[in-house]
């Protein structure tokens, strides 16, 4: 197995992204290599067919992977997006034969692929900054979708709750959501549980 | 005679004993004598090679049988409307276990020799020991999450109540599959052909049984493409249904099997040797270097099973590999469409296709 692990280490301070680059063609590699070594990433390298591909994504948890998408690896990589305990993390994927626009309008939208050109060692750094970029906001925009859905669901929680109290113990508006907030108040728990747990109480009388 | 829209064709195919009809087909002369100039390009990964059929970088390829149906639905790619108007071949995936997963077999269970077709309740034996002992669970690989082999798996697994809690199944390449099983990475392993017996010959593993142990004649693979691209160009798609089932026809004699292999073995198809491409296509399963093979007639079908022509994408069967799918927990969350199966299986393509064939024999 080929595996170099070539960085800077004069650079300190801010943490060094790590790249797991899977090429078979070890000059490319070299020279990528060499003009990520003066930035913010740290390459390390495998040629494929690489058997310790997961166990290397396990070990150096790479922020970005970059795979030639003529790769076998590529099936393996694919794979690990639906493995819970690995991390989403940035594919760049690279075609040095195929003409890459048409692959990436084909490619899943959302997944966190991009496919570019043959890896020209002057475009490679700036390549790596925008995916890095696309994937943190990708990544932010989700996760604000999901905390939006979630926010929705307890907001209509909390409004059936109040509502069965209104009807079942003849509450005012204002008199049901002041007991739920006392009781979450008092026992600790979040408005949206006290909601769930009226609920559940109420809907069986 | 048809007069094809499109002649220069590209094809992408994984190698694989079972892309036999598409290298006989431009072997043979049967392309050339439908009016096409095909070019068979090898691909590495089914992911790749399915993306370059969307993107139209390949006009058909020879895919998984539940690819289309996954690529229609857009499961883990854009969805994008995949069709197929044949069938290429049924059964012709093994499943191996490394020599030292055999060995452990034989231990925990006290035995001095297996039984084949192995059963898979011999395993849990194992299972339970590596549990108590605190080692790893047993890992296997499979080609692609859409495909037979993983259903397979599964399904032989699952009739010693083994599941996925029990034993770990990842995604790893045919091409890296014996590397793998070697290198223990894997414990076994459900792929196809020329990989179980290279694994055989090679005393790196024991296979256990095929997949024509699992289910009879299930269809494998089958010829993809894109629905635009068969309306655009539908009487190419007849001469490359029809020169691509007359390699079939020719694939189901013993001798032309063997030729077949030959053709295979080089470099630009297979690169691999006819001493593991020849088995199975001659009805013979490899199971291990110290034990005799076993007589599997059916390991590759290409055209005639028992029940006639195989090469007829029918709705059951599609609807038989979505229930598959349906089964491994894939279309959780997925709205299927009532007329998916019937979009995506088209024997009326396949149909046509026959009274072409008809008229020059």
């Amino acid at each position: 197995m080929r595996h170099n692990v070539l960085t800077n280490d004069k650079q300190v301070g801010t943490p060094l992204l790590r790249i797991l680059l899977i090429d078979d063609d070890q000059q490319r590699a070299d020279s990528i290599t060499s003009v990520l070594n003066n930035s913010r990433y740290k390459v390390i390298h495998l040629a494929s067919p690489d058997m310790a591909l997961l166990k290397q994504v396990d070990d150096i948890k790479p922020d970005i992977i970059v795979i030639d998408i003529e790769s076998p690896s590529r099936d393996i990589l694919d794979s690990l997006s639906t493995i819970s305990h690995y991390n989403p993390k940035p594919v760049v994927m690279f075609s040095a034969q195929e003409d890459t626009n048409t692959i990436n309008q084909s490619i899943a939208s959302g997944v966190s692929a991009y496919v570019v050109g043959d890896l020209e060692p002057e475009r490679v750094k700036p390549i790596l900054d925008a995916a890095v970029a696309r994937f943190r906001e990708y990544q932010k925009i989700k996760t604000e979708l999901s905390d939006t859905k979630q926010q929705l669901a307890s907001r209509n929680t909390i409004d059936q709750a109040k509502r069965l109290l209104m009807k079942k113990k003849k509450l005012s508006e204002d008199e049901a959501f002041k007991a739920m907030r006392k009781t979450a108040m008092d026992t600790g728990q979040k408005l949206d549980d006290v909601a769930k747990t009226l609920i559940s109480l109420l809907d069986n009388f | 005679m048809i007069t094809p829209e499109q002649t220069n064709l590209t094809l992408g195919f994984i190698p694989l004993t079972d892309s036999a009809p598409l290298i006989v087909a431009k072997n043979m002369g049967f392309f050339e004598q439908w009016g096409l100039d095909v070019k068979l390009q090898k691909q590495n990964s089914w992911s790749t090679l399915r993306d370059k059929l969307h993107a139209g970088l390949l006009d058909a390829a020879q895919m998984l049988a539940p690819m289309p149906l996954a690529s229609s639905l857009g499961l883990r790619c854009t969805p994008t409307k995949v069709i197929t108007p044949l069938v290429l071949s049924l059964n012709g995936n093994a499943i191996t276990l490394s020599e030292k997963l055999h060995q452990e077999v034989l231990k925990d269970n006290g035995l001095s020799e297996v039984t084949l077709p192995l059963a898979a309740y011999l395993l849990q034996q194992v299972i339970s020991v590596r549990k108590q002992q605190k080692r790893p669970k047993l890992k296997f690989g499979t080609v692609f999450p859409y495909s037979c082999h993983y259903y397979q798996l599964k399904d032989w697994l699952a009739s010693a109540n083994i599941t996925e809690l029990d034993v770990e199944i990842m995604v790893v390449p045919p091409v890296n599959m014996v590397g793998f099983l070697e290198s223990g990475e894997i414990d076994g392993c459900c792929v196809g052909g020329p990989w179980n017996a290279k694994a055989v010959r090679a005393g790196i593993g024991l296979t256990a049984l095929t997949s024509f142990d699992i289910w009879q004649d299930s269809p494998e693979k089958v010829l993809g493409l894109l629905d635009s691209w068969q309306k655009k160009n539908p009487n190419t798609v007849l001469a490359l249904s029809a020169a691509l089932k007359q390699a079939c026809n020719w694939l189901e004699t013993i001798p032309n099997r063997f030729e077949a292999a030959r053709l295979l073995s080089a470099e630009q198809y297979l690169d691999a040797s006819t001493d593991v491409i020849a088995p199975s296509l001659i009805g013979s399963c490899l199971t291990h270097v110290n034990l005799p093979p076993r007589a599997i007639p059916s390991y590759n079908q290409f055209s005639k099973a028992n029940n006639g022509s195989i090469n007829v994408p029918e709705y059951i069967r599609g609807e038989w590999l979505l229930s598959q799918m349906e089964k491994a927990g894939q279309l959780s969350g997925v709205e299927v469409p009532n007329d998916l199966v019937k979009n995506v299986f088209r024997p009326d393509i396949y149909q046509q296709m026959r009274l072409h064939l008809e008229d020059i024999s």
